[in-house]
């Protein structure tokens, strides 16, 4: 047996004969030469039988599907809302990223009762040294916003357009439980500067899974680590808000709208 | 190289001698590997009503396929470049744009820092969250509550946390309260004039979070948080149930002719 390599397919001399562009040439030579290594071809011929197995194939849209032309376009901007959700929760997302290299979530540094604390401070620090710091707050407290408003705007559209029957109960239930973790995303935020407003709303937190029976002390324990307000509530909200729910919500949207793909938007008639 | 035959041991050709115990670790050939229809046959209790089920979900799609006008995307339509993408990119980048410039144009103000020794006279959370405070704030709807010797039943804050499950709760139901293929608000005037209610319950609540800005008495405040949005929701159902005769004609019309009646 011959020890030199047999290309019995040579895709390389198959490439130079085809005539191609440059983005269909430099497609074709990254593809090859990963396949060569891994085999892709396989697993993505894999995917494409499941993909035609799963019968997703791409439908008209709704307004060829349906002749809907002129009834129907006022209302499509509405459309995107979700759409824009994520957008703005990928922006809070990176510009969080970004203000977490200069937060520390701690308590100490008070010597008395109302003095600025270690994340007080270094929120200060935040916005008077460095660079672009203040508009990268201003940024993340305004993507928050703007998702938040969004989510809410895209429930009204889905509800005003009946979106939610059949079978998409389990999508509308799905985004019960994501504008809840949004409103929360968002309370835990508001905590991490623990600045007196955040000290007070996480006071209002805390009085009201006190005031829930049974579950409540323990709910208490669990989200703001005891009765009172201190260095375990903030450290909680904050691994609540840039550890947790970055992950849950971030999964949550990704089922979201993959329900969605499978479903297909809800035709409008 | 190996045939089967071959002896894998230093020699001896006793098959006995071959492994180290266990028979020979060996695929089963394919025609041993039992079909679907074999398996459905083997199998029996949830199994086999499974596959039942399976199949006749099967049928149903084909039987939808066979039947239906619908047809799979040719080059009709926008195609997805340029013309979407494109679109969806001034959408996306409009979107950031404003994101930025709002930014810019209205940092968020930093307040003091925390001080467990003093209540701020005015404690409120992002907008987003004054519906929920406003919850939190029916305490002068508890006393109505009351029985027995006008002690109240439930503190306020958990009267303000009941409040919360029934929105939540009542908004889950919704999918499971009103079904049927309608869509459109002139088509169910009562679910669209449910909807207007619920909106503007939200922005009364959010009223009555910040009460202390409103120059009037909050008794007042209280009556008008129901009553507005219970207004605002005959007022929808009025104004649809009038439009409803005409637009529906023309809705039917473009109906039927997609889906002729069987
Ligand atoms: C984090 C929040 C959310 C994100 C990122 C999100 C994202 C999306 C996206 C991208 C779509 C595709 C259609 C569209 O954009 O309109 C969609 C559809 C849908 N969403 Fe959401 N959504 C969120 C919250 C919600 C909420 C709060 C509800 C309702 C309670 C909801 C219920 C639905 C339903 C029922 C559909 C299917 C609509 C249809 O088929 O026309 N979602 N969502």
């Amino acid at each position: 047996m011959s020890l030199k390599k047999n290309d019995e397919m040579d895709h390389n001399a198959w490439l130079k004969n085809q005539d191609l562009t440059v983005i269909e040439t430099a497609f074709l030579t990254t593809l090859i030469w990963v396949d060569k290594r891994l085999r892709i071809v396989d697993y993505l011929e894999l995917l494409e039988t499941m993909y035609y197995r799963a019968n997703l194939q791409m439908p008209k849209s709704h307004t060829e599907q349906y002749d809907l032309d002129n009834k129907f376009w006022y209302w499509y901007p509405l459309y995107s809302l979700g759409s824009l959700s994520i957008l703005a929760y990928l922006v809070a997302a990176v510009s969080g990223a970004m203000l977490g290299f200069y937060y520390s979530p701690s308590t100490a540094g008070a010597a008395a009762q109302g003095d600025p604390t270690a994340a007080y401070d270094s929120v200060v620090l935040i916005l008077q040294d460095v660079q672009f710091g203040f508009m990268l707050r201003s940024i993340h407290s305004w993507a928050a916003q703007f998702m938040v408003a969004a989510v809410f705007l895209h429930m009204l559209r889905v509800y005003f357009t009946g979106a939610y029957k059949e079978p998409r109960e389990v999508n509308w239930i799905l985004g019960v439980v994501l504008i809840g973790l949004t409103l929360f995303f968002g309370f835990s935020g508001y905590v991490l500067p623990w600045k007196q407003l955040s000290f007070w709303a996480a006071q209002i937190g805390v009085e009201m899974a006190l005031a829930t029976p049974i579950v409540g002390e323990w709910a208490a324990q669990l989200l703001f680590g005891g009765f009172t307000l201190g260095q375990a509530t903030l450290v909680r909200m904050y691994i609540l808000h840039v550890f947790v729910l970055p992950f849950v919500v971030t999964s949550l949207i990704a089922l979201h709208v993959g329900i969605v793909w499978v479903q297909g938007i809800a035709e409008p008639h | 190289m190996t045939d089967d035959n071959d002896p894998m041991t230093d020699g001896g050709t006793d098959e006995e001698a071959r492994t180290d115990g266990g028979p020979p670790a060996t695929v089963p050939p394919d025609d041993e590997t039992p079909t679907w229809s074999e398996r459905k046959e083997n199998s029996q209790g949830l199994a086999q009503l499974t596959y039942q089920y399976f199949e006749r979900s099967r049928r149903e799609d084909e039987d939808l396929r066979t039947e239906s006008t619908y047809v799979e995307r040719d080059v009709l339509g926008f195609p997805a470049w340029p013309h979407e993408t494109i679109r969806n990119l001034a959408i996306a980048s409009f979107f950031v744009g404003m994101l930025i410039f709002i930014s810019a144009l209205m940092p968020p103000h930093f307040g003091h820092p925390a001080n467990p020794g003093s209540t701020p006279a005015i404690i409120l959370p992002d907008w987003y969250l004054y519906w929920s405070f406003g919850l939190l704030k029916l305490n002068p709807l508890n006393p109505e509550l009351a029985v027995l010797d006008g002690n109240i039943l439930l503190g306020n804050e958990f009267l303000g946390i009941i409040a919360h499950g029934i929105v939540f709760g009542a908004i889950a139901l919704v999918p499971f309260l009103n079904k049927g293929s309608a869509r459109r608000p002139v088509e169910e005037p009562f679910w669209a004039a449910v909807g207007m209610t619920g909106v503007v319950l939200s922005l009364t609540l959010a009223a009555l979070a910040i009460q202390n800005f409103f120059p009037f008495e909050l008794d007042l405040l209280v009556t008008l948080t129901f009553l507005l949005p219970v207004l605002c929701g005959i007022i929808t159902y009025a104004v649809l149930k009038t439009m409803r005769e005409g637009y529906m004609y023309d809705l039917n019309r473009r109906y039927y002719m997609l889906r002729p009646p069987k």
